[in-house]
């Protein structure tokens, strides 16, 4: 790190043109107009500013508070350019910051490490699952890691980016308990204990949104045992979840896994990975200050553990004990996401292993040395050739109908009441978006409460969600009565989707838009008007608004140490 | 000599590298045609069959 700090802006510049390259090839898709809407990846051109996706009042808060910055940010930039920003400065910052962590003075090892952590089966996995959150406290990692070894060495301006780089990573509860595992580890040193309490409390404050509106939801705290085997790691191959955890992948869905890791030689180049990884180690103990290898490798053990707890004999059922009795531990159940920071120590080792195997090559012969430094640069390209051009095609943009606009104009001219999404479900596969599973947009395309369904089907497994409004609606309509009965004001039917809507539920409601796509129906007998929001979701108000605070001071703090701010 | 051997291990890392995309490539070719559909087929099937969920419904948020 030191050695990165010393060369001139200069020498970087190949490290960002192979960041640049790595993303252009990876998103290249989305150069094309229109919105990527993949599983858990919604954008939509105005996020509305609803209470629900600030503090939901009923759901648990999965998203919380990415989905209050994304509604500020695209009140300012249109949805799909907030899109393109946030994938593209990811998987960069990704490139980048790994490249930067590794303490070389090699440049071509920078951009090993550049590669290696940008083209990992867990970004691609995460990539195709949608889910983006995990991708901004991905690419932060590397720089978080560097600023809180700086902090820990008792650098000026440290305290500030610490703060500054976790705020981004803890726009979702995993990214946030990441960012703290990563400062509470890291940082903490006796002679600067000041510092270290400030950074830990600083980074706790940045997860104080998401705990809050846990704390004042009405959602049950404990999740459905069955999510802990549907999303356990999963098999890619012959070699079993354990192995593919040990290359970074092993997420639980076929469909986001890239075919390429069925390859039965996938398992060799894991072993290559960790071959390298293993000699890399003793350089990387030397080389960084003392006890910060192993404070690294407890962390990246923590996050494998976490990762493999659902497939470790005992470890299922301990999961299964935990999210039904400890309040919020279905954070735990798809446990590959906690896999970030072992792919970071793995490629930084696995650098300085290639550092070490170029070193005993070049005695032999230089050119030989450039010749195996360009196919270890290429071999996680080659392992993995399907996340290029968005994963072989899964990531293409495609345009919302105009019916959604109309429907979003009609709700948003006479707001109040909830809105019910029908037919129930949580992913929807639209014809306009050649069949890809998406979350249904209506929670953040429609300005109010949507009610959507939060089960869960895994193959044919379903994880019941724990939204007490839903199961009350899914009873009403189990039982076929109305719709209007549960007192919901708007009711959305999206037509093409799989499962009809019983007429019998739509009795009662008036029609006020009826487009090819979808129908908005409204239901006279309930009342309009806003409605008063719970008090207690201003405490996810002010937990929200700490949180801005606490990035304020680090910002002022870091600029006032600036001889000029720009 | 070392000519040599640089060309020998430049063909070594190239063929790696051109077996391991090729193969990665190979597979996602047919997973995302006619393997995936013939699989998806079945696999509706055999759970309509016994009278479960069609796991390869539109809403179904993914199998394992």
């Amino acid at each position: 790190m030191d050695a990165d700090r010393r060369r001139p802006a200069r020498d970087r510049l190949p490290l960002y043109v192979v960041a640049a390259a790595v993303t252009a090839l990876v998103l290249a898709p989305l150069a094309a107009p229109g919105y990527a809407l993949l599983y858990d990846m919604v954008f939509v051109p105005r996020q509305p500013l609803t209470w629900d996706l600030v503090a939901p009042a009923e759901s648990l808060p999965r998203a919380v508070p990415m989905d209050a910055v994304v509604s500020l940010v695209t009140q300012l930039v249109p949805g799909w350019v907030v899109q393109r920003l946030v994938l593209g400065a990811a998987i960069l910052l990704a490139a980048v910051g790994a490249g930067r962590l590794v303490p070389t003075e090699r440049r071509g090892i920078r951009l090993l490490a550049a590669v290696g952590y940008a083209w990992t089966p867990y970004l691609a996995e995460r990539l195709l699952i949608g889910q983006w959150g995990l991708l901004v406290a991905y690419a932060a990692l590397p720089w978080l890691v560097r600023a809180a070894l700086d902090l820990r060495a008792g650098r000026d301006g440290a305290l500030a980016r610490v703060v500054l780089i976790a705020a981004p990573a803890a726009i979702t509860p995993t990214g946030g308990l990441v960012a703290l595992g990563v400062v509470a580890l890291l940082v903490p040193a006796r002679e600067r204990w000041r510092r270290s309490a400030l950074a830990v409390a600083g980074v706790a404050l940045l997860n104080a949104p998401w705990v809050t509106a846990a704390l004042v939801t009405r959602a049950a705290g404990s999740s459905d045992p069955a999510g802990v085997a549907a999303f356990a790691a999963r098999a890619e191959n012959w070699a079993g979840p354990l192995v593919a955890l040990a290359g970074t992948g092993g997420i639980w869905s076929a469909q986001a896994t890239p075919a390429s890791r069925a390859v039965p030689l996938v398992p060799l180049a894991t072993l290559v990975l960790l071959v390298l990884a293993g000699a890399g180690v003793g350089l990387l103990r030397r080389r960084l200050p003392p006890g910060a290898t192993v404070r690294l490798t407890v962390l990246a053990g923590a996050g494998f553990l976490l990762a493999s707890l659902g497939v470790l004999p005992g470890g299922d059922a301990a999961l299964r004990w935990a999210v039904v009795n400890l309040p919020g531990a279905g954070l735990l159940r798809d446990g590959q996401k906690f896999l970030a920071p072992y792919a970071l120590l793995l490629v930084v080792c696995a650098a300085l292993g290639a550092e070490r195997l170029l070193g005993r090559v070049e005695r032999v012969d230089r050119d030989m040395a450039g010749v195996v430094l360009v196919g270890l640069l290429l071999l996680p390209v080659a392992v993995m050739p399907d996340l290029a051009f968005g994963g072989a095609g899964r990531l293409r943009p495609v345009s919302y109908p105009a019916d959604w606009r109309a429907v979003a104009g009609r709700v948003a001219d006479d707001p109040g009441g909830q809105i019910v999404s029908l037919p129930l479900s949580a992913y929807r596969a639209y014809p306009w978006n050649s069949g890809r599973v998406v979350l249904d947009p209506a929670p953040r395309y429609l300005p109010g409460t949507v009610l959507t369904d939060d089960t869960l089907r895994v193959g044919d497994v379903a994880v019941a969600g724990e939204n007490p409004r839903l199961r009350e609606l899914r009873r009403v309509l189990a039982e076929g009565r109305p719709v209007a009965a549960t007192g919901a004001r708007w009711v959305v039917v999206q037509h093409h989707l799989a499962g009809g809507v019983d007429p019998a539920t739509l009795a009662g409601l008036e029609v006020v838009h009826r487009g090819s796509f979808l129908t908005l129906y409204r239901n006279p007998a309930a009342p309009s008007g806003p409605v008063a929001p719970p008090p207690a979701r201003w405490a996810v108000v002010a937990a929200l608004g700490t949180a801005l605070l606490v990035v304020l001071v680090a910002v002022f703090s870091a600029l006032r140490r600036r001889a000029t701010a720009w | 000599m070392r000519k040599a051997l640089t060309l020998v291990v430049t063909g070594l890392v190239a063929a790696v590298l051109g077996i391991l995309a090729l193969g990665g490539l190979a597979a996602a070719a047919t997973a995302t045609e006619a393997e995936a559909v013939t699989e998806a087929r079945n696999a509706s099937e055999a759970a309509k069959r016994a009278g479960k969920q069609d796991p390869y419904a539109p809403e179904v948020y993914g199998n394992r």
